[in-house]
C-alpha cells in the first residue's frame, strides 16, 4: 500500500540519515518505527506523510510508492513535488507537539476534528456523524464544544489524533502519539487505532522505545543513527539486543549504576506543605476544574526523591507549581527550608527550586543553548562569566557540551529536554521539581536522567517528580505520593 | 447576559462596515451625531456587555479625541473666529467645530467596529463564509487573525512563567513591567514563527490546499432573506455614496 526505499536523506548538508532504509506497509498492518533521539524516525514519518523537506533545503534520494504509484527523488531541484492535498486524502499524519497542529481557526474541539474532512469537501451532515463517531472512540464527546486551546495536554493530544482519524486515511502515521498520556488515555488511543486497523487502515507508530503492548503481529523497524538495525516482529525485537542502540522497552526500569543508589533522606526538611488548598480562578483552565488542591500535606527532606503519581488532571502539575511560587496557596502554607512562601516574587525562588515544565518548549527562550542555560545562574546573582562557566559545566554533564552555540529550536525533542534540565543544574537549587521528566525520552536520556536525579539527592538535594512512568518512579524514588482529585491518597508503595 | 442574535454575523459585520463608509462619505457632523445617538449608543447598551465595550471604546477613542481637540482646537490654521488667544496657540470656533466633527466620526468608527468585533460570533461567521463558498484562504486569514490573539496572549504568559521559574523577577512598577514585556518579545516572536512554519506543514497534511469546495462542521444559519438584504444594503450604499460624491461636482 505504501512503501519507501530511501538511499539517503540529509538536512542542510548534515550527516545523511535513512541510509538504505526500506519500509513497506500493507493494509491493516501495525508497524512500530523505533529509535533513539536523532535516529531518523521523525524524518521517516514525515517522508511517509509526503513531506520530503524540499522546501526547507533537505535532500532526499529514493522512492516513495503509494497505491502502486511510485515517485522517484534524485536530490535534484527538478525532483517532483508531492501534492499535500492529494496525499493527505490517503495518508493521515500526527506529528509531535500537539500545539503546532491545531488549525487555529476552530473554536471548538468538534470543528478541529472536522477540519481535515471539511477541507476535502465532506458534506456537513456526514461531517457531524463522522466527528461524533471518532470523538466517542477517544472519549472526547463531553469536550466537543470546548475550546481546543484550553484543553489539558492529554486531551489536546487525543484531539489531534482524533482529527487525523477523522480523515479516514488508508495509512495513519503517528509520531510518538502516546507521549504525555496517562494509562487510561493511552489505552483509549490504542483501542481507537485498533478499530481503524480492523477496518483496513495501516498504522505506523514512531516511538523512542519498543512498546510494552502492541497488537498481535506488530512489526518493528528499528533505526540507529539513521540506519536500519532491525526489521521483524515485535516479539523478536524484544530479544534482539536493541538496547545497545539506545532502544529500550517502555516500562523497563532505567539502568542505575549500583554505586549510585540513592541514599535516602538524611538531612533537614527542605520543603513543607501544610494543609494546602488551591483552585484556579474560573475559566483559567477551561474544563480542567479538577486540577485544584485540597488539604495537601507534604514534606521533603534533603537526600530524598519523591514521586508524585496520579492520572491526567489530578493536580500533580498544580502541586509542583506551589513549590516555586508559580501557584500560590489559597489555604495552608508552603515553606522552603523553613521559610514560608508569602509574597516573594517567583523569580526570587528560582535559586531554591528548579522547575522542569511538562512542555519543554514553554521553557526555552534564548538564542543559543549556552545563553539559555546561563540565564538561570545569571538571574540568581552570579557574575556573567561565572554563569557561563556553570552553564558549560551543566551542559557537559547532560552530554550537550558540543551544542553550546546551537539554537534551542534546532535541537531534537530529547536534547531540548536535556537543555531545560541543564538550566536547572547550572542554577544549582537544592530542590528540583520535575514535571513528567521522562515523557518522550529515549533509553539513554532516561538512564542519564535517573543518574542525575540520584546524584542530586546524594549531594544533599531533594527531588519531587510528577510522572506516569511507574518503572522510573520505582527505580529512583524513595516513596510515591498519589494524588487524586487534588487530594493525597494513602501511599501505595513505600519502596527501596 | 449576551443579547439574542437576530442577524447572521456576516450581515452584522457588513452593516457595521457600510455604516463606517456612510459616515466617511457624508462628511457632516449632524449625520455622525445621529448615527452615534441612534445606532451606536443603543447597540452598545443592548450588546449584553456594555461595560467592556464602553471601556474598549474609551481606551481606543479617548487618546484620539484628546489629541484631535488639542491639535485642531489650538492650532487650526484656517480658523478666523478667535475665541481665546494664547500666544502661539489660538482657540478658534472653526477649529473647535472641526475637532468636534473629527471626534464624532472617530467615536462612530470605534463604537461601530468595536461593538461588531466584540459581539461577533466568529465560528458562525466562518461557517457562513464557508457555506457561501468564500475562498478558504480568506476564511482562514479571518479565523486565524481572531484565534491568534488569545494564542499569543497564552504563549506570552507561558514564557513569562518559564522566565520567572528561572529567576526573572517582575517588579510591580510600570518600568519593570515594560522590561518584562521586552524580555518576553524575542522568544515570543521566534516561537510564533516556528509554530507558523510547523502549522504550514500540518495544514498541508490536513488537506488545506485541496481545491474542492470546503464544507463546514457548523450548520448554515444564514437565510435567503439575509442574503438578499446584504446585496441590497451594498447596492444602496454604493449608489448613495456615488450620488452624494458626484452630484455636487456635476451640479457645480
Amino acid at each position: 500500500m505504501i512503501s519507501i526505499e530511501s538511499t539517503s536523506f540529509a538536512y542542510d548538508d548534515g550527516a545523511p540519515l535513512l541510509v538504505g532504509v526500506t519500509l513497506a506497509v500493507q493494509p491493516g498492518e501495525y508497524v512500530v518505527v523505533a529509535g533513539a533521539s536523532a535516529s531518523g524516525k521523525t524524518t521517516l514519518a514525515r517522508l511517509l506523510a509526503g513531506q520530503t523537506g524540499a522546501d526547507a533545503g533537505a535532500v532526499f534520494r529514493g522512492a516513495v510508492t503509494l497505491d502502486g504509484e511510485t515517485i522517484r527523488f534524485d536530490g535534484a531541484p527538478t525532483d517532483p513535488r508531492i501534492d499535500p492535498a492529494a496525499w493527505s486524502a490517503r495518508v493521515g499524519f500526527v506529528a509531535q507537539g500537539a500545539w503546532g497542529q491545531l488549525s487555529m481557526m476552530s473554536a471548538s474541539v468538534g470543528e478541529e476534528i472536522a477540519f481535515g474532512p471539511s477541507n476535502l469537501g465532506v458534506p456537513t451532515d456526514q461531517l457531524r456523524s463522522l466527528v461524533a463517531d471518532v470523538a466517542a472512540a477517544l472519549t472526547l464527546t463531553p469536550l466537543l464544544n470546548h475550546d481546543p486551546r484550553r484543553l489539558s495536554g492529554g486531551q489536546l493530544q487525543r484531539t489531534v489524533i482524533a482529527a487525523a482519524m477523522a480523515q479516514r486515511p488508508a495509512v495513519l502515521v503517528l509520531d510518538e502519539p502516546f507521549q504525555g498520556l496517562d494509562d487510561d488515555s493511552a489505552q483509549d488511543v490504542a483501542d481507537a487505532l485498533e478499530v481503524l486497523r480492523g477496518a483496513g487502515t495501516a498504522i505506523v507508530v514512531c516511538e523512542p522505545m519498543l512498546p510494552r503492548a502492541a497488537p498481535e503481529g506488530a512489526r518493528v523497524l528499528a533505526l540507529a543513527d539513521g540506519r536500519p538495525v532491525f526489521d521483524g516482529l515485535l516479539t523478536d525485537a524484544r530479544g534482539a539486543g536493541l538496547r545497545r542502540y539506545g532502544i529500550g522497552t517502555a516500562g523497563d526500569p532505567p539502568r542505575l549504576d549500583p554505586a549510585s543508589d540513592p541514599t535516602g533522606p538524611h538531612g533537614r526538611e527542605l520543603v513543607t506543605l501544610r494543609g494546602v488548598g488551591f483552585s484556579y480562578p474560573s475559566g483559567r483552565r477551561g474544563d480542567d476544574r479538577s486540577a485544584c488542591l485540597a488539604g495537601v500535606d507534604l514534606s521533603l527532606h534533603a537526600g530524598e526523591i519523591v514521586a508524585l503519581r496520579g492520572s491526567n488532571g489530578s493536580g500533580k502539575s498544580t502541586l509542583l507549581q506551589h513549590l516555586n511560587g508559580l501557584c500560590r496557596a489559597d489555604a495552608g502554607s508552603v515553606s522552603l527550608a523553613g521559610v514560608p512562601i508569602l509574597r516573594q516574587p517567583t523569580g526570587a525562588l528560582a535559586a531554591c527550586v528548579g522547575f522542569l515544565f511538562q512542555d519543554t518548549d514553554q521553557q526555552l527562550f534564548e538564542r543559543t543553548v549556552l545563553r539559555e542555560v546561563s540565564y538561570g545562574p545569571f538571574a540568581a546573582g552570579h557574575r556573567r562569566d561565572d554563569a557561563v562557566r556553570r552553564a558549560s559545566e551543566a551542559l557537559e554533564r547532560v552530554g550537550l557540551g558540543a551544542l553550546e552555540e546551537a539554537h534551542p529550536y534546532e535541537l531534537g525533542f530529547v536534547q531540548r529536554r536535556l537543555v531545560a534540565l541543564a538550566s536547572i543544574i547550572a542554577t544549582g537549587p537544592a530542590v528540583w521539581a520535575l514535571d513528567e521528566p521522562t515523557a518522550g525520552l529515549d533509553d539513554p536520556a532516561r538512564t542519564l536522567l535517573a543518574a542525575l536525579v540520584t546524584a542530586h539527592a546524594r549531594g544533599g538535594g531533594a527531588v519531587v517528580l510528577a510522572t506516569h512512568d511507574e518503572a522510573f518512579a520505582r527505580a529512583v524514588a524513595h516513596r510515591s505520593v498519589r494524588l487524586e482529585g487534588g487530594r493525597i491518597m494513602p501511599e501505595d508503595h513505600p519502596s527501596v | 447576559m449576551r443579547r439574542r442574535r437576530i442577524y447572521n454575523p456576516l450581515t452584522e459585520l457588513l452593516a457595521a462596515v457600510l455604516l463606517v463608509v456612510l459616515v466617511l462619505v457624508v462628511n457632516r457632523w449632524e449625520f455622525s451625531l445621529a448615527v452615534l445617538v441612534l445606532v451606536v449608543v443603543p447597540a452598545v447598551v443592548s450588546s449584553g456587555r456594555p461595560r467592556q465595550i464602553g471601556l474598549a471604546v474609551a481606551v481606543v477613542a479617548g487618546p484620539l479625541l484628546l489629541s484631535s481637540l488639542l491639535l485642531h482646537g489650538l492650532f487650526y490654521p484656517e480658523g478666523s473666529t478667535v475665541l481665546a488667544d494664547l500666544g502661539p496657540a489660538r482657540v478658534t470656533a472653526e477649529g473647535l467645530s472641526f475637532a468636534a466633527l473629527m471626534g464624532l466620526r472617530m467615536s462612530v468608527f470605534t463604537g461601530v467596529l468595536l461593538t461588531a468585533a466584540m459581539t461577533l460570533e466568529v465560528p458562525e461567521l466562518l461557517a457562513t463564509m464557508t457555506h457561501r463558498g468564500w475562498n478558504r484562504k480568506l476564511v482562514f486569514v479571518v479565523g486565524s487573525a481572531v484565534g491568534l490573539i488569545p494564542h499569543v496572549a497564552l504563549r506570552a504568559r507561558q514564557i513569562t512563567r518559564a522566565q520567572q521559574a528561572r529567576g526573572l523577577v517582575v517588579g510591580r512598577g510600570p518600568l519593570a513591567r515594560l522590561r518584562a514585556l521586552l524580555t518576553v518579545t524575542t522568544p515570543l516572536v521566534i516561537g510564533l514563527l516556528v509554530d507558523a512554519s510547523e502549522r504550514n506543514h500540518m495544514l498541508g497534511a490536513r488537506g488545506f490546499s485541496s481545491t474542492v469546495a470546503r464544507t463546514s462542521y457548523l450548520p448554515d444559519t444564514d437565510t435567503p432573506g439575509q442574503r438578499i438584504a446584504r446585496r441590497v444594503m451594498l447596492a444602496v450604499t454604493a449608489v448613495f455614496s456615488t450620488a452624494w460624491l458626484i452630484l455636487p461636482v456635476v451640479t457645480g
